[in-house]
């Protein structure tokens, strides 16, 4: 019978660059996840969005999660809410906000599974303040083709638990997550902006902030406008008005590449970024919006992704250490100018936490750089790579399609550790995609 | 209550359903294919949930290789999945739903328009199910109780993900939906509803053309 369940798909990373055709099984009960031979190599698949092939790789299964999210536990005391892997972020929250909870850290699309938030150990608004998704978690249940359902924590089975999160699903298929929720302190969050001359000043703004939601948006279109942008701040502010159902259509990796052509260009980029900063003269400095508004912007505002069309985009995010970051920016935005490169906009974040596994985290400052495909797009890339490796940077795998090996095993610090572990625990490396190839983890 | 061969399944979305909408369901572990078909267990988990008001069975089986010369095992199980452990509970029930004024809904599939090469014993099962609603609906007639028939298109299933088909799936959550608004009505429907015009059309397309037809 597991013949009936397994298709031949076509997948393509959320970005457009990859795409690979291989078996493709979407579960809806623990024996179909089971079925298949204990010997096929596979890989787990939440929601389909990060930006490398995480989810799908040649000759891999993909065990797609999406049927798996069912919410299971709840205990009222310690709000603590057991769901399975395949509930979507839109779902938890919804589910929370009626009950006057909510969870802290969201990523920025609403369709993201919360098994895909722990395998690539994402990130909200505000790292700074709350950290990354799997500080929220309290236990995972992994099942390994070999090994069963295992059950693991930051207490029990430790280092399970740590490969796990940030481990892009190489452990085995997280089937259900045990996280902490929060009290929702407000019903809305009053975002309000600032103006900002040069990515120096938004490193400014940012390092003094306390707000809820902190983050900050430039151009980065090489020229004299490069590194203007606006610094969001977000609190909680309470207008007694109930949360609405978010209304958005869903967008996925086909959908996002619907257009045939790539509208995004120098000249596109440039017009548009003005744009941005001349509304942001006119628009009230601080809006009021919900709490799913603040935390899914790509939801209800899919252009920016659609435009780049068919041939798609690359994004390079890298973390810098806080006495670091403005010397990196300042060489940023020389490499920019000098190779004449294809970036569109910037964002920088206020990180805090601990690098483990292959996750992105530690103190210090994101910066997240998009730009559109041209023939300078590859080689600007490779030498922003350079750039992160002398600053000493960690990149963000599920943020790259394209990440070198040799530059994963210099930047991330416990690569060989990870791979280490990974080879004790499952030396027949059963799980396996094109992110794991690349990176020499097989 | 909830009933499927696998407790952890249905132990999961009773948990879900009681988080989600507030409402208390027991999930049991029960194989409708089994032999011989005892319904006792049911019977006993019932007692918490009296009294019985509706039976709802999304009930099926089907098989890649389920053509004309299929082998008689993969045949049995086939038609009981489809037509006779339906059949079987809701004969069991029956008293018991038509003393409550109860619901009782079936659910059947598009594929029973017409006898093809293919999925042979699945449609020859549903168009048997088809029959036994109608005499139900018969009955149900001139009684308290309400008889409803769903003959289902594409739905959104394991069966039809990543599959490139003529018209689009519908969500089982939509149909859910509809199940429960029209749980006081009797009657059969096609959901999605456009699945009528395609159900009649293939009914009375002539031999001569049918015959020709590979799908």
């Amino acid at each position: 019978m597991i013949d009936d369940l397994v298709r031949e798909t076509r997948f393509t990373t959320f970005d457009g660059a990859l795409s690979v055709a291989t078996s493709h099984q979407r579960p809806d009960r623990f024996s179909h996840l089971e079925l298949p031979d204990i010997g096929v190599h596979r890989i787990p698949r939440g929601g389909g969005y990060s930006y490398s092939a995480a989810s799908f790789g040649e000759n891999a299964l993909v065990q797609e999660m999406t049927c798996f999210n069912r919410f299971l536990e709840f205990n009222p005391e310690e709000l603590t809410l057991k769901l399975e892997a395949g509930v979507r972020l839109i779902d938890l929250m919804e589910w929370a906000l009626s009950r006057q909870l909510y969870f802290p850290v969201l990523p920025g699309y609403p369709l993201i599974t919360v098994g895909g938030c722990i395998a690539a150990d994402v990130h909200g608004k505000n790292p700074y303040k709350d950290g990354t998704f799997s500080d929220w978690v309290k236990e995972i249940t992994v099942f390994h083709p070999q090994k069963g359902y295992q059950l693991c924590s930051a207490q029990s089975r430790s280092d399970l638990f740590a490969m796990t999160c940030g481990g892009y699903g190489l452990t085995g298929v997280i089937t259900d997550v045990t996280l902490q929720l929060a009290q929702l302190p407000a019903s809305s969050i009053a975002l309000s902006r600032t103006r900002v001359d040069s990515l120096e000043a938004a490193i400014s703004v940012l390092s003094s902030s306390d707000a809820d939601i902190t983050y900050s948006w430039h151009d980065a279109c090489h020229g004299s406008n490069f590194g203007r942008g606006i610094v969001y701040n977000g609190r909680w502010y309470d207008e007694g008005a109930q949360i609405q159902p978010m209304r958005f259509r869903p967008m996925t990796a086909d959908t996002r590449a619907s257009l045939r052509f790539c509208a995004w260009n120098g000249l596109s980029a440039r017009c548009v970024n003005t744009a941005m900063i001349l509304r942001s003269r006119y628009l009230k400095r601080a809006s009021v919006m919900s709490i799913l508004d603040a935390s899914f912007p790509f939801a209800s505002n899919v252009y920016f992704h659609k435009l780049f069309g068919r041939r798609g985009l690359s994004e390079s995010q890298m973390l810098v250490d806080e006495d670091r970051i403005v010397g990196f920016l300042e060489a940023l935005q020389k490499l920019v100018t000098d190779m004449r490169a294809p970036t569109m906009m910037l964002s920088i974040k206020r990180f805090r936490g601990a690098q483990k596994s292959l996750s992105m985290s530690g103190a210090g400052y994101l910066v997240a750089v998009d730009c559109y495909r041209n023939h300078r797009t590859d080689d600007f890339l490779h030498r922003l790579d350079e750039l992160m490796l002398e600053v000493g940077g960690q990149p963000n795998l599920s943020k790259d399609s394209r990440l070198p090996e040799d530059i994963a095993r210099m930047s991330i610090a416990s690569f060989s550790e990870f791979e280490r572990d990974l080879f004790d625990y499952d030396s027949e490396r059963t799980m396996r995609s094109e992110l794991s190839a690349r990176l020499g983890l097989l | 209550m909830l009933l499927s061969r696998d407790l952890r399944d249905t132990a999961a979305l009773a948990n879900h359903l009681t988080l989600k909408y507030e409402v208390r369901v027991s999930p049991l572990a029960f194989d409708l294919c089994s032999e011989p078909l005892c319904f006792d267990t049911i019977d006993e988990s019932l007692l918490d949930h009296l009294p019985l008001k509706g039976l709802l069975m999304p009930i099926g089986a089907n098989d890649m290789n389920d053509a004309v010369g299929l082998c008689p095992e993969k045949l049995e199980y086939i038609s009981t999945a489809n037509y006779l452990a339906p059949c079987k509970l809701l004969n069991h029930y029956l008293p018991a739903l038509e003393k409550n004024a109860g619901l009782i809904a079936g659910f059947g599939s598009v594929a029973s328009a017409r006898g093809r090469s293919r999925n042979a014993a699945y449609s020859a099962a549903k168009r048997a199910l088809d029959s036994y609603f109608e005499s139900l609906a018969h009955y149900s007639a001139k009684r308290a109780f309400s008889s409803q028939y769903y003959i289902l298109g594409y739905l959104d299933t394991n069966l039809a993900f990543s599959q490139n088909l003529l018209f689009p799936v519908a969500s089982p959550d939509r149909i859910a939906d509809v199940v429960y608004s029209r749980r006081s009505t009797n009657g059969r429907l096609f959901l999605p509803r456009h699945w009528y015009i395609l159900y009649r059309i293939m009914q009375f397309l002539p031999w001569t053309i049918f015959r020709r037809l590979s799908f």
